[in-house]
């Protein structure tokens, strides 16, 4: 059973290879079901994994294969292998089912792209990449995942890289991500350090072992909270937090299936899961979590009150997307692992079904993706706008759909944290049904505002009126639905024996995990002021949008632009470090190339302290910037000399 | 002071040996200045200055040439002194030396440095390059500049 | 005069040492082989054009390498030794570089032929300088006495000034040459003082005894000293282009020939960071806090001023020479740190650059102009659709620079910044990964031009731009040249729009270095464990 294991990474990865070299041999069709077949294969093979883990005791419940060693340094030895516990279980079972899905969705959505198979190539490349970071046994492979989905996201986000707008996203994909991984990389080095192994299974295990004999903590609790935090900013930017979070906007530039899969379901959930999996780090670091809860806290606010003022019907879903990761770090940094989980893969159900229903919406009108520029689609698209609601109530989080269940257990859990964090969860939670109902209201309800859209984008003459979409692609939208009303069954919350996913991860989490423990009828009064936030949320929406397609009061400008914080990066970061590469390409590029291959030197002005001396061609100046450095370097040798 | 007196001994012929060649050869030549001789030119404006010497490249590569074997000389010297004591180690060791230089000095000639007059090329004569754009004009953008 | 000459010959008894040939072996066989190519040459003027020079030199290299392994293979068997009184150290270290240096020149024979092939240029003499060269820098990596460090950077430095001025009809490659031999004597002038400041302060220039006489001995009036210490740093600091002494390496870069550049970057390296290791771990482990701070320093602004210049390029073989800087920085780390840990990394990161930086050049290579030698990164655009595997090659390499997984990359800029944060210098390792954010942003930026497409109105104009044609005479205004300057002839303005949309040509021995490049960068990448044992096995200097 263990070495099956690798199979299911193997699939998709198999799937890449024979897309990449027999692909463009192969018919359109059969590289779409190609691919969405050996996910699917994946997704089989998770399953039997998974009941094989429940077969087991719940203590034997890790299993680590190993398949070769890539490499030993000194103490530093690396193996490829798989490590399956019940975390990583859940996490395999719901990548490649939404991601079979998705794909499945794909074969339709992009049959008239003229790079069909590239795009299932890198599809496949990226399941697998997320399989590797997932089933990893020690975190420099799963760092290899983190890199790969990192790389397949940034491709598939400029998939259409013909567009400005897509190229430059994907690049400030990259850029951002990349900041996030030095947080990872410097965690990781830490960790090292301290634990001498970047194995889970050691050193969780060393972890364990020193709590249960009591003396010297394995990881003392100032070094515990330096590498989670560290390994925070690494999972922030992988999980579109504060202040990173700029990228997963611009993100929607890629293709719809990909905003589904990507930068909703699976990628950006990477840093939930890293998190989690560091779940006993945080726990002995007093106050990393507080950190990680503020963060969330903060993120899942300032997103949601952004998304109320988005016109682009999947800029709506990127910054909901972000409040609801927020949501799952405020769950982590209260020390509900499960909750969060448990949020993550309702979230995964009901987001990949928002996307996927825009995606369907986007499809019918031509490329259309203002929510401006629709309305009244409910009855041209039943479907899809059915399925749409259902994921809006589920995650505006009323009951019994499988948003209350899971938003409810964070809130309880930020509740315990501290009251001021649950508030602004739950006044996250009214502006979450808010922004989601607008945009029901705007697509599907009200008057109808397309024609002008169909005539505009006239590339798409054959669309005269919005239709309902293929059955490929509403099928994965029927099986998404259900999903998003029953997933909340895997965890009821009435009763421990009810409680599956509680159960089934507690091995994990053990001590990490909160004890929520509440006196009397306080849970019951949150619970029932979940729902009621809920329908304040969905009442505001239905009063100020379901007649009217324009309340400018309701849209503020800040809001619009994200907070403005995209513009902060510009001016600080990026207009800061280009401008002074542009200064230094001025000084040093044009002037002194030019200069030096003429010959003639007309250039450069005045030597001395300016930068304007460096690198100008002349030999003399060189010499004397040697000099310089030398000067400085006995200087400093003076200081030391004991003369 | 006593190791050091060859040295200055050496010192002092070196400095005999140059100056004495200057007043050698300012006692030994001819003078017999005209005006007419004296002028740089037999005609023309008279110069204000000195004119620039020009030489041919080929003395400094004879310069050059030199120099290599003036340093083997300076090794030999020393060598031939203590020919007795270094034995035959010493033996190959300066003939190895002496084929290197040798070497170097073969290729030299092989490669024309000592020719003089018209450049004799060796192996597959070469045209002169193609005459291309980017050997001839200054900017391809701006095709009116280079006219 | 009787008395003058009884006092010549009656000097002391001359003691010899004992020499081993077999320390020098490399050394001797490139020394050799260099003559011999030169004497077969001069004696059959006929091959001089031929291929049979280079593969003559291929030979040789081949023999160097061999000899090299063979040495290792002693090593492994029966640990170090030192030769020919103690100047001579043959630690697995020194070996390793030898092993390093000697592919590196055999692989830049073969790039060297590549470009030979179309150049009008000497073979001959390539072949040789670059020979004579790695036998500078292979004695400098097994160098035990500061004096045969010295003679060694000689002897590499002397035979690198020729070879980047190669490209005699070129101005660029003239200016780089003269650049890089009047910096170049600046800078070893500036070494050899140091060396005597370190003898006088010490006593010996035996790096082993210098080594036992600091660790005996308290120096109370330290100031000559730790001047000798800065002054070798600076010294060697020029070789390896360490910032502030980084500035003839852009100039240089660009105007030698690529293969040429490529060699340097790879070999130049390797010999600066044998001296720089080895004089500083080995002689001044007892000053190790007088020097760390002025190699901390080194290190950052190398790599934080490496990383920003390369991103402003147009030219490619430019940004590469700021990306060598970059790297150069990435190994400082590991002399910063210090331990044996980072002697490893560094030792790793410098076999693994040799290799990806000598394919890059060679790949560059392809698309130089024969007579401004410049290669402007606009020249790659759309270069997947031309040539995919050339250009999947070119970005593996490049990546491979940027330190992507799978690749000997990762793994070299991994040990080295490890071993920083194992020397808890976090600060400089934050300056590293930041430094590596940008490096990746240039390469990547490489890579997204290869793989985007040529704008189809553009496709019958030439991809270079007007201000990228760099004047080749602007002896415009002088009379060189002027033989073949057609005046105001319009005419001849057509054909080089033409020209430049020529089809490439790559010959086998460019595709062969590619390959072994590729081989070595993408195998070791993921079975990185047998590199990784000898580079372990090399970090404890004798």
């Amino acid at each position: 059973m263990e070495g099956l294991i690798f199979l299911i990474p193997a699939m998709p990865l198999a799937g890449f290879f024979i897309n990449l070299f027999f692909g463009r041999f192969l018919p359109k069709r059969v590289v779409g079901w190609l691919a969405t077949a050996l996910v699917g294969v994946s997704f089989v093979i998770a399953l039997t994994e998974y009941f094989h883990l429940l077969s087991l005791t719940s203590a034997a419940r890790a299993l680590a294969p190993n398949l070769f060693t890539w490499f030993a340094v000194g103490h530093l030895s690396i193996h490829f292998g798989a490590y399956l516990d019940p975390l990583s279980s859940v996490m395999i079972l719901f990548v490649t089912g939404v991601a079979t899905l998705i794909h499945a969705y794909s074969i339709g959505y992009m049959d008239h792209d003229p790079r069909f198979r590239t795009f299932f190539v890198y599809l496949n490349l990226f399941v697998f990449s997320m399989l590797v970071l997932v089933l990893a046994n020690n975190f420099v492979v799963a760092f290899l995942g983190w890199e790969g989905v990192g790389a397949c996201s940034y491709w598939l986000i400029s998939f259409w890289f013909d567009r400005d707008s897509a190229a430059s996203a994907g690049k400030k994909a990259f850029i951002i991500n990349r900041i996030g991984d030095f947080g990872y990389m410097l965690g990781m080095f830490l960790l090292f350090e301290v634990a001498k192994s970047l194995n889970y299974t050691s050193v969780f295990g060393n972890i364990a072992s020193s709590a249960a004999h009591g003396g010297h903590p394995f990881i003392s609790g100032p070094q515990a909270t330096a590498i989670a935090l560290l390994l925070f900013v690494g999972a922030a930017g992988k999980s579109a937090q504060i202040p990173l979070f700029v990228w997963l906007v611009d993100a929607m530039e890629g293709p719809t299936p990909v905003s589904a899969l990507i930068h909703a379901a699976t990628m950006v959930t990477a840093g939930v899961y890293l998190m989690a999996r560091v779940a006993p780090i945080i726990h002995l670091s007093s106050n990393a979590g507080t950190v990680i809860a503020i963060v969330g806290a903060a993120t899942a606010f300032v997103a949601a009150t952004a998304a109320t003022a988005q016109n682009d019907i999947k800029k709506v879903l990127a910054y909901s997307t972000v409040s609801q990761l927020g949501y799952m770090f405020l769950g982590i940094g209260s020390g509900a692992y499960v909750a969060a989980i448990f949020l993550m893969i309702t979230h995964a159900f009901y987001k990949a079904l928002l996307f996927l229903g825009a995606g369907s919406v986007i499809h019918s009108l031509g490329d259309e993706q203002d929510i401006k520029k629709m309305g009244a689609l409910y009855k041209l698209m039943p479907i899809t706008g059915f399925t749409f609601i259902i994921a809006w109530l589920s995650i505006a989080g009323l009951p019994p759909f499988s948003g209350f269940f899971s938003k409810g257990d964070v809130l309880l859990a930020a509740y315990s944290k501290s009251p001021i964090l649950w508030a602004v969860g739950a006044i996250t939670a009214i502006l979450t049904a808010y922004y989601m109902g607008r945009e029901v209201y705007l697509v599907f309800f009200g008057s109808p505002r397309y024609r002008e859209a169909l005539t505009n984008h006239d590339g798409h003459g054959a669309h005269s009126e919005p239709h309902e979409s293929p059955k490929v692609m509403t099928v994965p939208l029927i099986i998404l639905a259900i999903a998003s009303i029953l997933a909340g069954v895997m965890n009821l919350g009435i009763s421990s024996s009810t409680d599956f996913l509680t159960n089934w991860l507690m091995p994990v989490f053990g001590k990490a995990q909160a004890n929520l423990t509440f006196g009397g009828g306080t849970k019951v009064i949150l619970e029932v002021g979940d729902i009621v936030f809920a329908l304040l949320g969905i009442f505001i929406a239905t009063r100020a949008w379901s007649k009217t397609a324009s309340n400018p009061s309701l849209e503020v400008g800040f809001l619009k632009k994200g907070w403005q914080i995209d513009h902060l990066f510009d001016s600080v970061f990026a207009r800061g470090s280009s401008g002074l590469a542009i200064e230094l390409n001025e000084i040093v590029d044009n002037e002194v190339i030019d200069g030096a291959v003429n010959g003639s030197g007309r250039l450069i002005g005045a030597l001395g302290g300016s930068l304007r001396g460096i690198q100008s061609g002349y030999v003399r100046s060189y010499a004397l910037i040697i000099s310089f450095g030398v000067v400085l370097i006995l200087g400093f040798v003076i200081t030391r000399a004991g003369l | 002071m006593a190791p050091y007196l060859p040295i200055v001994i050496m010192l002092g012929l070196g400095m005999l040996f140059a100056a004495g060649s200057f007043i050698g050869s300012g006692l030994l030549a001819p003078k017999k200045p005209t005006n007419a001789k004296s002028a740089p030119y037999e005609c023309g404006i008279v110069p204000q200055r000195e004119p620039v010497a020009r030489f041919p490249v080929r003395f400094y590569l004879i310069a050059m040439i030199f120099i290599i074997f003036d340093i083997e000389i300076i090794f030999l010297y020393p060598f031939a002194v203590v020919f007795h004591q270094l034995g035959s180690f010493g033996l190959s060791e300066m003939v190895v030396f002496a084929v290197v230089v040798f070497v170097s000095f073969v290729y030299l000639i092989s490669n024309g440095a000592l020719d003089w007059g018209p450049v004799k090329r060796y192996g597959i004569q070469e045209p002169y390059p193609q005459r291309t754009t980017t050997s001839t004009i200054r900017r391809v953008a701006s095709g009116e500049e280079a006219a | 005069m009787n008395s003058i000459l009884g006092l010549i010959s009656t000097g002391p008894k001359i003691v010899f040492p004992s020499i081993s040939y077999k320390a020098i072996g490399p050394e001797i066989i490139l020394i050799v082989g260099a003559l011999v190519i030169m004497l077969i040459s001069s004696l059959a003027p006929s091959l001089k054009r031929t291929k049979a020079i280079g593969a003559m030199a291929f030979a040789v290299t081949a023999i160097a390498l061999i000899d090299s392994i063979v040495l290792w293979s002693n090593f492994v068997s029966h640990g170090a030794s030192r030769a020919i009184a103690s100047s001579i150290v043959l630690d697995g270290f020194a070996i390793f570089l030898m092993i390093t240096i000697s592919s590196a020149a055999l692989l830049s024979v073969l790039a060297g032929e590549a470009y030979l092939s179309r150049s009008r240029i000497g073979r001959v003499e390539y072949h040789c300088l670059l020979l004579l060269s790695s036998a500078g820098a292979i004695l400098l990596a097994s160098a035990g006495d500061l004096i045969v460090v010295f003679l060694g950077l000689e002897i590499l430095s002397i035979a690198l000034y020729v070879m980047a001025a190669f490209e005699k009809r070129n101005q660029l490659s003239g200016e780089a040459g003269l650049k890089y031999f009047i910096l170049g004597g600046f800078s070893s002038a500036i070494f050899l003082y140091g060396i005597a400041l370190t003898y006088g302060a010490t006593g010996t220039t035996n790096i082993q005894k210098i080594a036992s006489f600091l660790a005996t001995n308290t120096v109370t009036s330290n100031g000559v000293l730790l001047a000798g210490i800065a002054l070798l740093i600076v010294g060697l600091g020029f070789k390896v282009a360490a910032v502030p002494f980084h500035l003839w390496t852009p100039d240089v870069y660009q105007g030698a020939p690529a293969a040429a550049s490529g060699y340097m970057a790879a070999v130049a390296k390797a010999a600066g960071f044998a001296g720089l290791l080895r004089i500083l771990i080995t002689a001044f482990p007892t000053q190790r806090l007088d020097w760390q701070p002025i190699i901390w320093g080194l290190a950052a602004l190398t790599l934080v001023v490496g990383a920003i210049l390369a991103i402003v390029q147009s030219d490619i073989k430019r940004m590469l020479a700021y990306s060598s800087i970059n790297h150069a920085g990435f190994v400082l780390l590991g002399v910063a740190a210090g331990t044996a840990g980072g002697v490893s990394g560094s030792l790793y990161y410098l076999i693994a650059y040799t290799f990806m930086v000598i394919g890059t050049f060679a790949i560059v290579n392809v698309f130089e102009d024969s007579d401004t030698g410049v290669v402007p990164i606009e020249r790659l655009r759309g270069l997947a659709r031309t040539n995919p595997a050339l250009a999947l090659f070119m970005a593996v390499l490049l990546v491979a620079q940027a330190g992507a997984p799978l690749t000997t990359g990762l793994l070299a800029k991994f040990s080295v910044i490890a071993a920083t944060v194992k020397a808890h210098s976090y600060i400089l390792a934050v300056i590293a990964m930041l430094s590596a954010v940008i490096a990746t942003f240039f390469y990547l930026r490489v890579v997204a031009v290869m793989y985007s497409k040529v704008p189809q109105d553009k496709v019958s104009e030439s991809p270079i731009d007007d201000e990228e044609v760099l004047v080749f005479a602007s002896g415009g205004d002088g009379d060189l040249g002027s033989f073949d300057r057609p005046e105001g002839d319009l005419a001849v303005l057509a054909p080089a729009k033409v020209a430049v949309a020529r089809s490439l040509r790559i010959s086998t021995e460019a595709k062969i270095v590619v390959g072994i490049s590729i081989l070595f960068t993408v195998g070791f990448g993921i079975f990185p464990n047998p590199l990784v044992h000898m580079a372990d096995l090399a970090k404890l200097l004798f």
